[in-house]
């Protein structure tokens, strides 16, 4: 898969690669208005994350660009400004979603895989992880061909950990998955705790060998 | 009162005013010269009786018709010459009738006399009162003509004033251009327009430099935190790290989420103070407060509480960004204060949210409930919910009180409630 970063901010960019590269990703990078406008120019990329606030122009002009050149590369934008105006005008241009700075990479994983899930062509709806699969359009799982009944929660957060395999996920990250940090502030994680152990004991129950590792005080790792 | 009432007051008094002066005057001066015309023609009958007596050394014949009679009584000396008014027995209609009279002297025949030629005054007050009359209707139709005109005329011309007025009205901080000065060819409404236009302009210049201001302390604010952020992502997925260093990255973690809280809380705050939030739509609030009690069904079970709900359907009108986050500070506030196994109470009304729950005491003054940062030391909130919460209320003039009573602390915001059209719920 192969992606285009737009950040001007380096060290930003720097870590936004690190970490995407790792899961098999392509990265190109550009650190400016022009210097993205000749990438997208020259090449098709599965997604473009996108920061609207460049030094040398206006992000959302790049959406523009994309729209009248008729290109079907999915795009993320990544703002700093929170503005709600700046979501509605980058999802009106023909974003695919809005994301706001500070991010959790994992959480910018999730949502990278996700549009490109979307954007390909639609058979592509299912994750396999040996013996378990995932269906996102039907939003049903089945561990060894046996359906799992899992809780929207539990449904939610397996995804999440399907798209960052091989990662430590942060429990802070989760939070704001889960709950898109509506509880604000370092909230208690005790609730997280209940549904890691709900959907261990399910997976292992139906059959599934315990993926999802414990890394001590910090978060949560499935590995296969 | 209006412009036009005051205007027409001012303008018919001074106009019956000055009429009616006029009209006296008129009266006196048209009464003065009929009087001359028939001193003249008194005067030219005397002529008359001169130069006949001249002639013929004899008195002409005493005429007495019912509009002039001449007169001849003998005098012992001359009188002088003189106009008089007079008053004489009309035979014909049995009444008194102002006369003119001219007397004069004469010799005739070697003898005094006195000679009086008098003129009934009636045709000519017949004449002036014809005059007033028509003078009067004169008036009338004037004053009318007048009034219509300036009802007319007033209306028309006030038209850009009011024009103006109206796109004052309407204008607002989400238009882009300031009013336009448009060209009425009156040149006070057309400066009037003018320094409307460049009121406008201003304060949308001002409003633009404000709103960039915001966003441009939120970009610088965040951007260091997102790096922090990433770093740590970063940090975590090391194999070789021990537990001390994930717990120092752990709380590294929880303080930057807790800087960009705080950071995001205070631009949202600034941005509400200066009604950056100006769309509204009708928000249903039954199905919002639904909607997040599902979304925080995790922390409501996780701490064994009730909630019991009555919600009235209704809309709100007001932008549902901030109905959210009015709602959602509210009920995070009465889950996270609440105790093990407490309780939630929301009741929605026609004119009424009320959110209760059970908890302990507040460990501040309950005054400040509603200051920035006032939070109890065991709370790891911003401080900031309940002062956004009561920002977005000021902006809207809902009333929000918070009332202690016994375990029960209860917020109370009053709110109208337009209730659904049957049409709409289906």
């Amino acid at each position: 898969m192969k992606l285009l970063i737009v950040e001007d901010e380096q060290t930003l960019s720097d870590s936004i690669v690190s970490y995407l590269q790792q899961k098999d990703f392509i990265c190109d990078r550009a650190d400016g208005y022009t210097s993205a406008l000749e990438k997208i120019d020259l090449f098709d990329y599965d997604c473009i994350l996108l920061d609207i606030n460049l030094q040398d122009g206006n992000g959302l002009e790049l959406l523009k660009e994309l729209k009248t050149n008729r290109k079907t590369d999915g795009v993320l934008i990544i703002s700093a400004r929170n503005s709600l105006e700046d979501k509605v005008t980058g999802l009106q241009l023909g974003a695919d979603d809005y994301l706001a700075k500070p991010f959790h990479l994992s959480e910018l994983g999730a949502r990278v895989t996700a549009i490109i899930r979307r954007r390909n062509s639609a058979g592509n709806n299912l994750i396999h992880l040996e013996e378990i699969h995932i269906d996102t359009q039907a939003r049903a799982v089945t561990v060894n061909d046996r359906p799992l009944d899992l809780t929207r929660k539990e449904y939610q957060l397996l995804l999440y950990f399907a798209y960052n395999k091989g990662r430590v996920v942060s429990k802070n990250a989760i939070a704001e998955h889960l709950w898109s940090d509506e509880t604000g502030g370092a909230a208690n994680y005790d609730f997280i705790y209940t549904h890691i152990k709900n959907l261990r004991r399910k997976l292992v129950d139906a059959g599934s060998p315990d993926y999802i590792h414990s890394v001590y005080g910090m978060g949560y790792k499935f590995a296969l | 009162m209006k412009l036009f009432t005051k205007y027409s007051r001012v303008n018919i008094i001074a106009s019956i005013l000055a009429l009616l002066l006029g009209s006296i005057g008129y009266y006196f001066v048209i009464r003065s010269v009929l009087l001359h015309q028939l001193d003249d023609t008194l005067k030219i009958e005397e002529a008359e009786i001169l130069s006949f007596v001249k002639t013929h050394d004899r008195l002409p014949e005493p005429a007495n018709y019912r509009d002039q009679k001449i007169e001849f009584l003998p005098a012992q000396s001359p009188v002088p010459r003189k106009f008089i008014n007079t008053t004489r027995l009309d035979e014909h209609h049995q009444e008194d009738r102002l006369y003119r009279e001219l007397l004069f002297s004469v010799m005739a025949e070697g003898r005094l006399y006195t000679v009086s030629v008098s003129m009934s005054e009636e045709e000519t007050e017949d004449l002036l009162e014809w005059i007033m009359l028509i003078t009067a209707a004169m008036i009338l139709l004037l004053l009318g003509c007048l009034f219509l005109a300036n009802r007319l005329l007033l209306r028309r011309i006030w038209q850009p004033f009011y024009g103006t007025l109206e796109a004052m009205r309407q204008f607002n901080l989400s238009s882009r251009k300031p009013l336009p000065a448009r060209d009425s060819g009156i040149e006070e409404f057309r400066n009037l327009d003018t320094a409307v236009e460049q009121m406008t302009g201003k304060i949308l210049k001002d409003y633009e430099m404000l709103k960039n201001f915001t966003d441009n302390a939120s970009h610088e604010m965040q951007t260091p935190l997102a790096i922090i952020n990433s770093k740590l992502d970063l940090m975590i997925q090391d194999q070789g790290l021990g537990e001390g260093h994930l717990r120092q990255l752990q709380a590294m973690y929880d303080a930057v989420g807790r800087l960009s809280k705080l950071n995001q809380s205070l631009l949202l705050l600034t941005k509400i103070e200066n009604n950056q939030f100006e769309h509204t739509d009708p928000v249903a609030l039954a199905s919002l407060i639904e909607e997040k009690l599902v979304l925080f069904e995790d922390l409501i079970k996780a701490r064994g509480l009730t909630v019991d709900t009555r919600l009235d359907n209704g809309n709100l009108r007001m932008n549902t960004y901030l109905a959210d986050i009015l709602l959602n500070n509210l009920l995070i506030n009465a889950i996270r204060h609440n105790q093990h196994e407490g309780e939630i109470t929301i009741r929605l009304s026609e004119n009424d949210l009320s959110i209760s729950n059970t908890g302990l005491a507040l460990p501040f003054d309950p005054a400040t409930i509603f200051d920035r940062f006032t939070k109890g030391s065991h709370s790891d909130g911003t401080g900031l919910g309940l002062a956004i919460v009561k920002q977005i209320c000021d902006n809207y003039g809902f009333p929000l009180s918070y009332a202690r009573q016994g375990d029960w602390h209860t917020f109370r915001i009053g709110l109208p409630l337009r209730h659904l059209s049957p049409a709409s719920i289906a």
